[in-house]
């Protein structure tokens, strides 16, 4: 196995050559293309037409709607986030760890599922919370209504709060207590101490997980599809798949979507800088290492209610609408009572072994997953590898291009790989996996570039020189030194990619053709379709396959590491 | 030795993924329809099992979508469907306008009724979908009888008609019942609370479960669930919507003779049979229709049912869509 072949092969120039050719054929062109078909009209530059996108009435509503759910899902997402990283980090609360954990669990549900459940939960007329309310307790009407901006919300809320209280316990827990004390000694109060140093020490941490929480809600399908569309709350992203599935797909209706991915675009990239200032500006050296453990703070007798509070909190977002799911994907139909006749595994049976269109979904996305997932990984490398460790000129460039998705909302990744690859230039992917394929690569890049130039960061230089000197060629050198010692940062970008690609719904909306649905798309077409049990159904087989891919990936790290 | 393994891991997930879409020994056929997976699911199963030669996949969803499917498909060049059945009856028309369909006549012709006029075999009625009231049993004790009964306080704010957008049933309908009554009906609905839904399963879906008390329903949608034990009920009011669906092939798919071999069959008598046991009318006079599902007959149907301008609706598409939504969202 070790004896590579002695090639020309491997210089920087080929390689930065490849990475560049790789980004540019992947992110570079179906971006380009976007704006260019936004403003170039049969030929020539044309504002008129975008501005008269702009004007529509149902643009500026669709991005106002946008602009009030994230800030609205920002701002709730930021407060629970905070308390219970607060919570967890900093207080005496009972099973401390479990609970951390615990919390980071709505991140491996897809928000879109979530939106179901509550849907079924929360619908004013049927929703099963409600018809408690209504039929048992006698109330005159529905205590909330899901399909409402409040609605919305809360479930983004719920599925998102994580950004935040992923940085925010990070912050608090690297925080050094030493001034915390030092305050305290000086015979500040609690009060003082928490406004006048805890506070402004992890503000930045705070607004850079909000500002995560923005970015992600403002480009947010799922949600608002499930909820809005039929009281007519619709954001920037579903009006985009209106236009492309709805209005008889002609030109004009992509070229307006191409409008409304530019608007997108802009606006994302407003919450970016807005994000890169606070950085900027928080930069407190302060934060570092973990020198001593901080101080808890004794909640007395709020010990117990605030723990029964988390642990409702959990019922309440986790178990109840997973439960919801399941159980629903086991009616006969929609509607019917949960009484043991009614109940049944016929849905299961029939979405795993018997229909094509489930079968093919679920297939689609593991081999999409898996696909995106090796093939970033590998490009990540080399990528990286060519932004961190070699002196190439121009290598800016790529680093710009790979990050270029992260900060990209899916619906116009989808839109661009729509006109680049459906025929226009030669190579026709439409309707086919690859389309789909592409776009993750596309959209995930941004991942495996992040976790691989953390780990080649790590890595010396003088490692691979000292290779290159006792006469290993450059592929020698990346084989048998930098891929080994970079494997784990190779390994957390395939599962950071699989995941997410495995629920992808944003995306994939756009791209599906009749054979190339993914679980997500399958799962939303179905209820869109009226088939609300066999959604149910489709849903919760699809959290078991997402839970068992996270187990499954914990047991081939850990064990990794310790073996 | 571990990348190793990985990289042909990922030789293997390509190639599978390759194989996936390129395997091609049968005859193939693909069919673009906007039925439910329970009427063409059992068509596919009945059609395979006299056909084992011919490999077929169906795109099951929404007209509006299919149609916006197909134009992107032209856009880049290929269409991908071989044969189109969908509700949309105008779209018939302008495709045909536009010589994108090919002239079929069905070998069972004589024994098929036609309801669309200028008929040339660039497309053939498959089935006379009915659309009527559907409205949730547990909550609405006493069954709604004319179409204005849904503006009634009754039904405030709990009536629901998919999106025209994208279901070819509810387009027809809103046109038809816009052009028989005005549409200040619309409005009347509107006002009394009435919401536009997504596909037409999903108001039918939503109805079921007292989301919604009522809707305009597509006949075998619902006896479909009214069968699972769904509490529904299916009623006509006097003026009836009668919408034809109708099966096209389109012109040169490379599949032609499979697609010839699939209209041939949902047009047979097993073809209708199966049809008409999902509780929809058949286009046949020697099908029987289940009695429990209690559809009208089909000569009764289409002497109630309101009439139909094929020519003048497909002018007005665009702007029956826009109206409509326009209406619904104030």
């Amino acid at each position: 196995m070790s004896t590579a072949k002695d090639s020309r092969f491997g210089t920087p120039e080929i390689l930065f050559g490849l990475s560049v050719a790789v980004l540019v054929i992947v992110v570079a062109v179906p971006m380009l293309l976007i704006f260019f078909n936004a403003f170039w009209v049969d030929g020539h530059f044309n504002v008129a037409d975008v501005v008269k996108v702009l004007r529509h009435p149902e643009t500026y509503k669709a991005l106002g709607n946008s602009l009030v759910l994230s800030v609205g899902v920002t701002i709730t997402g930021t407060i629970v986030g905070t308390f219970f990283a607060w919570l967890v980090t900093r207080t005496d609360l009972p099973f401390k760890k479990s609970m951390k954990l615990l919390f980071l669990v709505p991140f491996m549900l897809p928000a879109f599922i979530g939106a179901l459940a509550w849907k079924m939960l929360l619908s004013p007329r049927a929703g099963y919370i409600n018809r408690f309310f209504m039929d048992v307790l006698g109330f005159d009407g529905p205590i909330f209504d899901i399909y409402t901006y409040a609605g919305i919300i809360l479930v983004e809320t719920m599925y998102l709060f994580p950004f935040v209280f992923i940085q925010v316990s990070g912050a608090l827990e690297r925080m050094d207590p030493t001034l915390e004390e030092s305050a305290r000694i000086s015979g500040a109060d609690l009060f003082t101490i928490t406004r006048k140093i805890t506070i402004p020490l992890v503000l930045p941490s705070i607004l850079s997980g909000a500002l995560l929480i923005m970015l992600y809600s403002m480009a947010h399908f799922g949600t608002v599809a499930v909820l809005g569309i039929e009281t007519g709350i619709y954001n920037i992203p579903t009006l985009i798949y209106e236009k492309i599935h709805q209005s008889a797909g002609s030109f004009d209706s992509i070229r307006t979507a191409t409008v409304l991915a530019t608007v997108l675009v802009i606006t994302a990239a407003l919450i970016l800088w807005l994000q890169n200032k606070v950085l900027s500006k928080g930069r407190y050296q302060i934060i570092a290492g973990k020198s001593f453990r901080p101080t808890e703070l004794k909640l007395r007798g709020l010990r117990v209610p605030l723990f029964v509070f988390c642990l409702l909190y959990i019922g309440f977002t986790i178990v109840l609408p997973t439960a919801t799911i399941f159980m629903v994907g086991g009616l006969k139909t929609y509607g019917l009572p949960f009484t043991a006749e009614n109940l049944t595994l016929a849905n299961y049976n029939h979405i795993l072994f018997e229909w094509d269109l489930t079968r093919d979904a679920i297939w689609n996305s593991i081999s999409l997953g898996l696909s995106s997932a090796l093939v970033t990984m590998f490009a990540g490398v080399v990528i990286s590898y060519v932004i961190v460790k070699m002196k190439v000129r121009g290598k800016g460039i790529l680093e710009f291009l790979g990050m270029l998705p992260f900060s990209v909302p899916g619906s116009v990744i989808a839109l661009g790989v729509i006109l680049a690859w459906s025929g226009k230039f030669g190579v026709n992917l439409y309707n086919t996996v690859w389309i789909i394929l592409l776009a993750y690569i596309a959209r995930y890049m941004a991942f495996s570039l992040k976790a691989n130039s953390a780990a080649l960061e790590q890595v010396h230089d003088s490692l691979v020189e000292a290779a290159r000197a006792s006469g290993a060629t450059m592929a020698q050198a990346l084989r048998d030194i930098v891929i080994p010692l970079v494997r784990p940062g190779m390994i957390a970008a395939f599962f950071l990619i699989f995941l997410p690609a495995l629920r992808e719904l944003t995306v994939s909306v756009l791209l599906y053709g009749p054979t190339t649905r993914t679980i997500g798309v399958a799962i939303y077409t179905l209820n869109e379709d009226g088939e609300t049990v066999y959604s149910a159904a489709l849903a919760g087989i699809a959290l078991v396959i997402i839970v068992l891919g996270e187990v499954l990936i914990k047991r081939l790290v850990t064990g990794k590491n310790n073996s | 030795m571990r990348s190793m393994k990985m990289l042909s891991l990922l030789t293997v997930s390509l190639l599978l993924g390759g194989l996936s879409l390129g395997a091609s020994a049968q005859q193939k056929l693909f069919v673009y329809t906007s039925m439910k997976e329970s009427m063409i699911g059992e068509l596919k199963t009945a059609f395979v099992k006299k056909h084992p030669e011919i490999k077929l996949d169906f795109q099951s969803a929404g007209a509006g979508k299919l149609m916006a499917k197909i134009a992107a498909e032209r856009e880049s060049g290929k269409i991908l469907a071989d044969v189109l059945w969908t509700s949309e009856v105008p779209d018939f028309y302008q495709m045909k306008s536009q010589n994108l369909l090919m002239q079929y006549v069905p070998t069972e012709i004589k024994s098929l009724l036609n309801p669309l006029p200028d008929y040339d075999g660039s497309f053939t009625a498959v089935r006379l979908g009915t659309l009527g009231i559907a409205y949730n049993t547990r909550l609405i004790k006493e069954a709604p009888k004319t179409w204005a009964d849904l503006q009634k306080p009754m039904f405030k704010g709990a009536y629901g008609i998919a999106n025209p957008a994208l279901s070819g049933t509810a387009y027809m309908s809103v046109a038809v019942l816009s052009k028989t009554f005005g549409w200040s009906y619309f409005e009347a609905l509107r006002a009394n609370g009435a919401k536009m839904g997504k596909g037409s399963g999903q108001v039918v879906d939503d109805t079921a479960s007292g989301d919604l008390l009522a809707s305009l329903a597509v006949d075998y949608i619902t006896l479909d669930k009214v069968d699972k034990g769904a509490t529904l009920a299916l009623v006509y009011p006097p003026e009836m919507l009668v919408i034809p669906s109708p099966i096209a092939i389109i012109k040169n798919s490379p599949n032609a003779e499979a697609a010839k071999k699939f209209v041939d069959f949902v047009l047979s008598k097993d073809g209708q049979t199966i049809i008409a046991n999902e509780g929809t009318l058949p286009v046949r006079a020697d099908v029987k229709i289940p009695e429990r599902y209690k559809l009208p007959p089909v000569d009764e149907a289409v002497k109630r049912a309101m009439k139909i301008d094929y020519q003048q609706i497909m002018a007005e598409k665009e702007a029956t869509i826009k109206k409509f939504t326009d209406i619904m969202q104030k």
